[in-house]
């Protein structure tokens, strides 16, 4: 059996997940709001968010492109929460953030407190159904909705006047209304955030085109590593199913020994292989690339991810047969998570459309397609 | 050893001063041109580089022929017409090969002096290859072959054929095939062409009626020859998506620019249609980049022919048929039109590019075979 390469930071964290992260813990999370204020704290203590935070504040200084074996490690052991918007949003933020934001960004570093993002965050076909938010004088207007973790976040980093202005805001300051959409994954919960005249915290983050850049890079960071999620989801479920169909047996033989299973099982590898492929060929690349690169290669890699990964979860339901489909499995968990998540800044069809314009736009886009065999 | 950017360099500005060669439609013009090409390629020191010096090759690394090849084709040059030799049949020959098959032929194969092909297939043995029936009986000095191959790539021009023959009836199937190297102007051997879906027609029929072949043309030991012809198809596999992938971005980059000189570079002109369709052929061959940097790891480490070349090979099979997919689908009705471009496009080539993508999950092995080899060899699942 062959394993996944480029493994470094994410052993111990397997490491503490083997430990602290139990079936129970997991459940209490995936049934409830999807996450857990005592966890986000125990992993905060671990260190987990001040992975990439620069290391004159702190931080360990790395770059986000190192995260991508630990966060497909959280996959593998689905580890719902706002993980992702806690390791990058302050990484990326603190330096640029006014003062009071950074002592904001830097204590949900210290203690796990959840930040949300308020972004336009699907792609082209809903972004009218979402909402908007508008940032005039230090005052926010507007409202936007599926806002992961809206509800429970203790600090927002809003994307304002389409992607013109990025600041932060405490949710507990008057003119901010937060909503539940309902509960439709296990993973996390969203909320319509409402905002009326509410105050941003100290001046914006960053205004005009350097806002524009941040926002794409926000954007890239989190395609990225929940792609990598997403490789992680797709490894866990297909290990589980190549298990199952060595076990399972029907008509005096292991299902696993059967043409049309094994055709399923072959194709689940080579999404799973070429997903995790692609996650360390980005990982590589990534280290030290320009923003603009980021902005393409992330699309790439979520919208392969969102593909690939729901389908090797469909696969994995289909070859457990009725058991795959009922809570007496996991698989139904992962599943829906990577439903949500496929979604979350981009499908498949939605990045299609995106990437198929920034190719024709020239640019960052050519030099993806003219990689370069390096020895 | 040259540094490999070096190389490239090297490469490119010899590309640049060329005249690269037109190549005709028809397919003795094609053959001519392209055989005449390959001597300049020869001559110029850029056949064999990864070959070892003593039979004619430079002794570089065969990431150094793929960095060669990447510069090959971004320079839009054809590729040489004795491919089969040069990336398939001679690696075997070079790597299995006596001191005299090594000494004697693979110059001559690198030269283009001598153009090969590969007589595997059977009209009873195309996925199931080890049930070949050709065979070879011992006659003293010689062995003596009778039977059919298909599917054969330039049998008509060649003058070498790599055969697999049956030398053992009573052995279980895998164990009674040798590797045979038959001169095509052997007494005995007819050649039919076949015509291909593109229209192409290298293609072709090889009947074998008691042809003699002397014995020094055994590859390897007798009944041995499975193995040789695994190397010879893992070549077909894992290297091979390698340089395919530098094929496809090249036509890919094509393709985009052709719908810009369309456009003139804005996008209100451009159906989100159109940027779907170019979008999801970048995707695909993004997921390609990825999985053949694990490819190139292996040829670096020259791990040698291994079921992993499969992974490759059905990964190569769906993005390529991705790729052309996508790009043929935005001709719409104007596939009926070969001489027009709507957005842009080519209509003629796109439409020979992906009638050729759907050879690609059948040549090498078709994709079901490959998901056998992942299954039970990479996988471990029982055979049923």
């Amino acid at each position: 059996m062959a394993e996944p390469d480029d493994q470094k930071l994410d052993l111990p964290i397997r490491e503490y997940l083997d430990r602290a992260f139990d079936e129970r813990r997991r459940l209490g999370m995936l049934t409830g709001t999807g996450t857990d204020r005592d966890f986000l704290r125990a992993v905060a203590a671990q260190g987990w968010f001040s992975l990439a935070i620069p290391e004159s504040y702190g931080g360990l200084g790395l770059p986000l492109a190192d995260l991508a074996p630990v966060f497909a490690a959280l996959g593998e052991y689905l580890v719902p929460g706002p993980i992702v918007e806690n390791c990058v949003l302050p990484s990326l933020l603190v330096e640029r953030a006014s003062a009071e934001g950074r002592s904001a960004l830097l204590a949900t570093v210290e203690d796990g407190a959840p930040v949300g993002l308020v972004a336009p965050h699907t792609g082209s076909t809903w972004a009218d159904q979402l909402g908007s938010v508008r940032c005039t004088d230090g005052k926010l207007d507007g409202e936007m909705s599926l806002v992961r973790f809206g509800e429970q976040a203790e600090l927002l980093v809003v994307v304002a006047n389409d992607e013109r202005t990025v600041c932060l805001v405490d949710p507990r300051t008057d003119g901010v209304i937060v909503v539940a959409d309902g509960k439709g994954d296990p993973g996390s919960s969203t909320a319509t955030v409402r905002f009326r005249g509410a105050s941003i915290l100290g001046g914006p983050a960053a205004e005009g085109r350097s806002a524009v850049a941040l926002a794409a890079e926000i954007r890239g960071w989190m395609r990225m590593l929940v792609g990598c999620y997403l490789a992680g989801v797709a490894r866990w479920s297909f290990d589980q199913t190549l298990t199952y169909v060595q076990q399972r047996q029907q008509f005096g033989r292991p299902i696993g020994s059967f043409q049309a299973v094994q055709h399923i099982v072959a194709d689940m590898y080579a999404s799973t292989r070429s997903l995790e492929n692609m996650c360390a060929a980005a990982a590589e690349d990534l280290r030290d690339a320009s923003p603009q690169a980021v902005d393409l290669r992330a699309a790439c890699l979520k919208a392969y991810a969102a593909e690939s990964a729901r389908r090797v979860c469909e696969n994995a339901i289909q070859m457990h047969g009725g058991i795959g489909y009922t809570f007496e499995l996991s698989l139904h968990w992962y599943y829906e998570h990577a439903l949500a998540l496929r979604s979350w800044f981009g499908d498949e069809r939605d990045l299609e459309r995106e990437i198929g314009f920034a190719v024709l736009a020239g640019g960052a886009a050519r030099n993806t397609t003219t990689q370069e065999v390096a020895g | 050893m040259i540094e490999l950017e070096t190389f490239r360099g090297e490469a490119r500005k010899w590309f640049a001063d060329q005249n690269l060669p037109v190549v005709p439609l028809d397919i003795d013009g094609r053959f001519e041109v392209l055989r005449a090409w390959q001597r300049t390629l020869f001559e110029s020191g850029w056949l064999g580089i990864s070959w070892s010096t003593e039979v004619g090759g430079r002794g570089l690394s065969p990431v150094h022929q793929l960095v060669f090849n990447e510069e090959l084709v971004r320079a839009r040059a054809p590729q040489p017409i004795g491919l089969i030799g040069l990336e398939v049949v001679g690696r075997s020959i070079e790597h299995y090969g006596s001191d005299w098959q090594r000494r004697e032929l693979l110059p001559r194969l690198l030269s283009g002096e001598d153009i090969w092909c590969q007589g595997f297939s059977e009209p009873e043995a195309g996925s199931d290859l080890a049930s070949l029936r050709t065979s070879a009986r011992d006659a003293g000095e010689d062995f003596v072959v009778s039977g059919q191959k298909v599917w054969t790539s330039w049998a008509k021009q060649a003058q070498w054929c790599a055969l697999l023959v049956r030398t053992d009836r009573d052995a279980p199937k895998h164990k009674g095939i040798s590797y045979l190297l038959v001169d095509m102007s052997s007494p005995g051997i007819t050649v039919r062409p076949l015509v291909q879906m593109t229209g192409d027609e290298e293609f072709c029929e090889v009947f074998f009626d008691e042809v003699s072949v002397p014995k020094r043309n055994l590859v390897g030991e007798i009944n041995a020859g499975w193995a040789v012809a695994n190397h010879t198809l893992g070549s077909e596999r894992g290297s091979y998506t390698v340089r395919r992938r530098a094929e496809l971005e090249v036509a890919f980059d094509d393709a985009v620019a052709q719908v810009q000189s369309w456009s003139g570079g804005g996008r209100e002109r451009v159906p989100d249609r159109v940027a779907a369709a170019l979008g999801k052929a970048q995707i695909a061959l993004q997921v390609l980049e990825g999985q053949t940097r694990k490819t190139i790891d292996r040829l670096v480490a020259a791990a040698g022919p291994t079921a992993e070349d499969s992974l490759d090979k059905l990964l190569l099979n769906g993005v390529e048929q991705a790729v052309f997919e996508s790009v043929v689908d935005l001709l719409g009705p104007f596939r009926t039109a070969p001489n027009l471009a709507p957005f842009g496009l080519e209509a003629e080539r796109w439409i020979h590019d992906h009638y050729f993508s759907r050879a690609v999950s059948i040549y090498g092995g078709t994709s079901q075979i490959q998901r056998n080899i992942i299954a039970q060899r990479i996988l471990g699942l029982p055979r049923g």
